[in-house]
């Protein structure tokens, strides 16, 4: 049975829109944004339009069942129903468009900025580019000495971070639900292990008011570790992070 | 009419799909305003501040970070600019005519060719000229105050000892905005010779009170080789009498104008009293 | 189109001579006319001698305005007023610009072939194009006004260094308008072999003297943007040949000459449709659809080119000023070429879904349908990767669903290697729905057919292939340098591919058997709105790059010489622009209708006989 052209462009709307979702949000496991989505649908459905109306017949056979519920005296009751659905859901959309919510406004901020060349936190002045975990060396000189530190970074971590980043790293402590921007996953492949140790401590020592400009506005709550911790402090904890996730930290040298 | 009615509809609601999409499709971004020409007040600058003016400056106004920034490879990272450019100078590429560390930064921001750093050249001229532009003039227009406040912050970034003299004859025109201003109300009369001297930054070019400055004269025993008169009319009129090997013209002409005459006497019995 | 000539006699043949050397001396003038910049050169450097013997301080340096240096009128926004005149004549500008260049093209087409449809098509171009040309007198002279009224200074500053090149402009255009009225009114007039390559000589004439016309404005556009010739003070140095021929002068004629055409065919197209939807008879629709097509024919011809054109201009305000190319491609500007790509895409879905409804003229068009959705889903597949911006706009809860602002399988679409990638690919696939049109009506006669088809289908493999791993390879496993690289080959593999199999084509179909006679005007309303969206889409399209060309400067009257110290002085944001381009397209549509409708008047005649009196016998 040859299924009608309307139903098959309305299929193949949906599909692409089921294959979108189905694609990104379950099998490749990141989201598709929604601004995005509305965008590409309206090209897709824009594209499916095009196919299926660039020859007279097909271009009819799409509207004819259309014609039909509108003209065609004995589909007197569906097309009173349909009258009556469609007001009602471009108003239920509408409510649910113009309707106000508590999410927050959507903000354009770009949460891994460009660090600054130098950083001046604990009255000195850092050169970023050349700033080096003084403990790194010991990993492969004396391994037990390591141990030690990244047991002291861990204890630290718990004391201070765990909080908000979650006593297993992944941005999930008991505060996190609360803030927003979220606190980092240092789990995931796309932070801590695309990153110096360098950018770790800017960030760690002059924490959200640190920020550049780019990165306005200021709502990061991360504090300003540099009053609380000392700098071998947060040199352990990097040792930590890098640890306990099993990431190497990003070096523009070949090992 | 039916047809025109047709595409005149059509044709509004293309233009109403572009201009909602524009509106509410992206995000508005407010592009920044024009910026405001800062006024700068050399006269009660300290060395701390006239750094950070520079920083503010490499930041802001002489959009230096625009290309000067370690991610985009355009220019040479600035943070030993200070110390290799001793070297700079001694190299066979170099074209300008500077000795001195400040004078090579100085020159380096308004003549920029005058040395171009390997591999920054512009495309084609086998780095014998830069694309940098000069920034006193143009867009940036940095004022040779303000170029001096850069090669500050350039010294203090790069670690080494900042040689570079805060300028102390503000620009003509700001002169001339600064007599438009109505007069300032009269200050409180300061009590101390302490408070005067750290109010008009003596020590930032004399050594005095604690403070080491050496673009003057030291004043620390300066009471056991002149007497009040003489130390009066210095700051009344600071090129009357130039102490040997310091140049005329350096210490500002204002003391008379912006000290009260108790404080100008308190601050001459304190000096005469250095011995 | 393959009517053949009638076999010429030697009257004909030496009319025919006669009228080849009136032509030439046309081009010879036109090439003169051309080099005129040169000689405007000698003057102003003429009068530059004249200066320095009186007075070497002529020049003064660009004046510091404050907010009170600017005349106001009130209830009056000056900024939007010079704005909007500024755009609208612009538009107007470009129209008839454009319409001359492909009147001349097809006039010169219908005289090879003899084919008389052209002529009236050419003839019924350039009228559309007569009220225009009013039009644009009009409001540049509006333009004019306000900018004297709202920007004395400016204008002043403006004038004092082109003062040659403004004056000759004004003289030139008794020249642009003798050659077009004696062009259009002489139509009917100077027809016929020798009268005829007079009357083609007077369209090159006439199309040397308008592009002069616009490169002598472009030059005083482009010194705005990247003065030349003055000092950083603004101080002029007195030559008028150094200011015209600035850093961007060049890079600006070639893209406007490509865009004037593109726009120009759009704007035509959309009379065309309107006429093909008014029209009553049947020999009217075919008439009206036959010049819809060429019309969109000379369009997208004109848009193929036009990306790489931009790609040269943006290339030349990088190498002028890094901080004017950033200002351009990042920041706050980022997001227009989001809605940039949107337009462009647009105008290609538009123009596929002409052709492919076009293909209804022909019976024999039934054996490509078939192809038509797997066209549209690479075209519209390579769209969405086109205008997937670099910085997703998310919510709160998809940040929190991605764990930051980074996607790791959309984020790659964003970058340009990705871009160039998907805007050859669907240049590609556009000619590809060019070549499926041209073959729809034929079948290949030439023994090599299968052979040459194999050809194409292995030239276009290999093309895409190629596209594919200069994006894919340079875009994402080497470092930068060679990312923007890689966007070079990709063009000329594009380029390549195109002119390739259009000539294995025209080969191919050389003397090839026809499917089916094709009906002109046998086709649906709807593909008419397609061309609409086409000249809706172009306008507002060249309303937003007109504000990004002029928003770049910021608050500069000329770029770092002459400060803009007005209180609009400000950039504005992209929605305050939108709004703005929106209002000046619905002014140029409303006055764009006008024009036609006067085309259209001035063939009406009502018949009011009981009016007049009889005259006495």
């Amino acid at each position: 049975m040859k299924i009608p052209r309307l139903l098959q462009a309305v299929g193949v709307i949906v599909g692409i829109y089921a294959g979108f979702v189905l694609v990104f949000d379950y099998l490749l496991g990141q989201v598709i944004p929604s601004s995005l989505l509305s965008m590409y649908m309206f090209f897709v459905i824009a594209g499916v339009f095009m196919v299926y109306t660039f020859t007279e017949e097909s271009a009819r056979e799409l509207v004819a069942p259309i014609k039909a519920l509108v003209e065609d005296p004995s589909k007197k009751r569906i097309r009173n129903v349909v009258f009556i659905l469609i007001p009602l859901l471009v108003a239920g959309f509408t409510y649910q468009r113009m309707s106000p919510s508590f999410e927050a406004p959507v903000e354009l901020r770009s949460i891994h900025p460009a660090p600054p060349a130098t950083v001046k936190a604990y009255g000195k002045r850092y050169d970023l580019a050349t700033l080096k975990n003084p403990f790194r060396k010991y990993e492969k000189a004396k391994p037990e000495k390591f141990r030690e530190l990244v047991r002291e970074g861990g204890d630290i971590y718990i004391q201070n971070c765990q909080y908000c980043h979650g006593d297993k790293l992944d941005g999930r402590g008991p505060y996190a639900a609360g803030l927003n921007p979220t606190p980092l996953n240092f789990q995931d492949v796309g932070t801590i292990a695309q990153l110096q140790e360098s950018f770790l401590f800017w960030r760690i020592a002059t924490g959200g008011p640190g920020l550049p400009k780019e990165a306005a506005p200021w709502i990061s709550s991360m504090p300003v570790w540099q009053d609380f911790l000392t700098e071998e402090e947060i040199w352990k904890v990097i040792l930590f992070l890098y640890d306990y996730t099993g990431r190497r930290p990003r070096s523009w040298e070949h090992e | 009419m039916r047809n025109f009615l047709k595409v005149l509809c059509f044709s509004l609601l293309v233009i109403g799909l572009f201009a909602g999409y524009s509106n509410y499709g992206i995000p508005q971004i407010e592009p920044a305003p024009p910026p405001v020409e800062e006024k700068l007040e050399l006269g009660a600058m300290t060395m701390d501040k006239f750094i950070a003016l520079g920083e503010r400056l490499y930041n802001g106004k002489g959009t230096c970070t625009l290309c000067h920034n370690p991610t985009g490879g355009r220019a040479p990272q600035l943070e030993s600019a200070a110390t290799v450019a001793s070297e700079r100078m001694q190299d066979s590429r170099y074209q300008g005519t500077a000795s001195t560390v400040v004078e090579y930064l100085y020159e380096s921001m308004v003549e920029p060719s005058a040395y171009v750093v390997a591999g920054f050249g512009k495309a084609g001229s086998n780095d014998s000229e830069s694309p940098m532009p000069d920034v006193s003039a143009g867009g940036i227009g940095l004022s040779d105050a303000e170029l001096k406040a850069i090669i500050a912050y350039l010294q203090d970034l790069a670690g080494t000892d900042v040689t570079v003299s805060i300028p102390t004859d503000a620009a003509p025109a700001e002169a001339e905005e600064k007599t438009a201003e109505p007069p300032p109300a009269p200050r409180a009369a300061l009590d101390t010779p302490d408070a005067l001297i750290a109010k008009f930054t003596c020590g930032a070019c004399h050594k005095v009170a604690g403070q080491v400055g050496a673009i003057g004269p030291d004043l620390t025993t300066i009471g056991a080789t002149r007497d009040k008169a003489y130390l009066r009319r210095s700051l009344l009129d600071p090129n009357a009498d130039v102490a040997e090997g310091f140049m005329a013209g350096m210490m500002p002409n204002i003391y008379g104008t912006q000290m009260s005459a108790a404080e100008l006497e308190m601050l001459v019995d304190y000096l005469a009293g250095l011995k | 189109m393959m009517i053949k000539p009638p076999a010429s006699n030697g009257k004909t043949r030496r009319v025919r001579k006669a009228g080849l050397v009136v032509f030439c001396l046309g081009l010879l003038l036109g090439v003169l006319a051309l080099s005129l910049p040169g000689l405007d050169s000698g003057i102003a450097h003429a009068a530059e001698l004249a200066d320095t013997g009186a007075d070497t301080a002529t020049y003064q340096p660009a004046p510091k305005l404050t907010a009170a240096d600017y005349p106001t009128i009130k209830g009056v926004n000056s900024r939007i007023a010079v704005w909007l005149a500024a755009q609208l004549h612009l538009w107007f500008a470009a129209f008839v610009l454009a319409v001359p260049i492909f009147v001349f093209i097809i006039e010169a087409i219908g005289m090879g072939t003899r084919d008389k449809r052209y002529d009236n098509m050419a003839y019924e171009f350039i009228k559309v194009s007569i009220t225009a040309y009013s039009f644009t007198a009009i409001l540049g002279g509006l333009l004019t006004f306000l900018l004297v009224l709202f920007y004395p200074h400016l204008f002043q500053y403006m004038s004092s260094i082109f003062k040659e090149s403004m004056f000759y402009y004004a003289l030139l255009f008794f020249l642009e308008s003798a050659t077009l009225y004696l062009y259009y009114y002489g139509w009917h007039w100077l027809q016929g072999g020798f009268r005829k390559w007079v009357h083609l000589s007077l369209g090159l004439l006439l199309n040397a003297v308008g592009t002069l016309l616009m490169f002598l404005a472009n030059a005083w556009v482009t010194f705005m943007m990247s003065p030349a010739g003055v000092d950083p003070a603004g101080v002029f140095s007195g030559d008028a040949w150094a200011a015209i021929h600035n850093f961007l002068w060049n890079p600006i004629n070639i893209h406007r000459v490509i865009a004037n055409i593109a726009y120009g065919g759009s704007i035509v197209g959309a009379y065309a449709a309107f006429k093909f939807l008014s029209a009553r008879k049947s020999e009217q629709r075919a008439h009206y659809d036959w010049m819809g097509y060429n019309a969109n024919f000379i369009a997208i011809s004109a848009l193929l080119p036009l990306p790489f054109a931009g790609y040269y201009l943006t290339a030349e305000i990088y190498a002028y000023s890094q901080q004017m190319g950033i200002t351009l491609m990042g920041g706050v500007f980022a997001w227009l070429f989001i809605i940039q790509a949107v337009l462009i895409g647009t105008l290609f879905l538009s123009a596929n879904y002409y052709l492919w409804c076009g293909m209804g003229r022909s019976d024999g068009a039934v054996r490509y349908h078939k192809y038509i959705k797997y066209l549209a889903i690479v075209i519209v597949g390579a769209f969405l990767v086109w205008f997937t911006p670099h910085t997703l706009v998310l919510t709160n809860e998809e940040l929190k669903a991605l764990g930051g602002p980074y996607h790791k399988y959309l984020g790659p679409l964003g970058i340009m290697p990705a871009k160039n990638t998907a805007v050859n690919i669907m240049i590609l696939f556009t000619t590809l729905s060019f070549i499926f049109y041209r073959r729809a009506n034929k079948v290949a006669t030439v023994s090599w057919a299968s052979a040459g088809n194999a050809i194409q289908i292995a030239l276009f493999t290999a093309g895409i292939l190629n596209i594919f791993f200069l994006g894919v390879y340079h875009g994402y496993f080497t470092n930068t340098v060679y990312k923007v690289a890689a966007s070079i080959p990709q063009v000329l593999t594009t380029l390549t591919i195109i002119v390739t199999s259009t000539a294995i084509d025209a080969f191919m179909y050389r003397g090839a058997k026809q499917v089916a006679p094709l009906h002109w005007g046998r086709v649906s309303d709807r593909s008419q709105y397609a061309l609409f969206l086409l000249a809706v889409a172009f306008t507002w399209l060249m309303g937003l790059m007109g504000y990004i060309r002029s928003g770049i400067r910021q608050h500069w009257h000329v770029t770092n010489v002459f400060r803009d110290a007005s209180p609009d002085a400000f950039t504005p944001g992209l929605g305050y622009a939108a709004n703005v381009v929106s209002v000046g397209t619905i002014l140029f549509m409303a006055m764009v209708i006008f024009v036609f409708w006067i085309a259209d008047v001035s063939s009406r005649k009502t018949a009011a006989d009981a009016y007049w009196k009889t005259p006495p016998a």
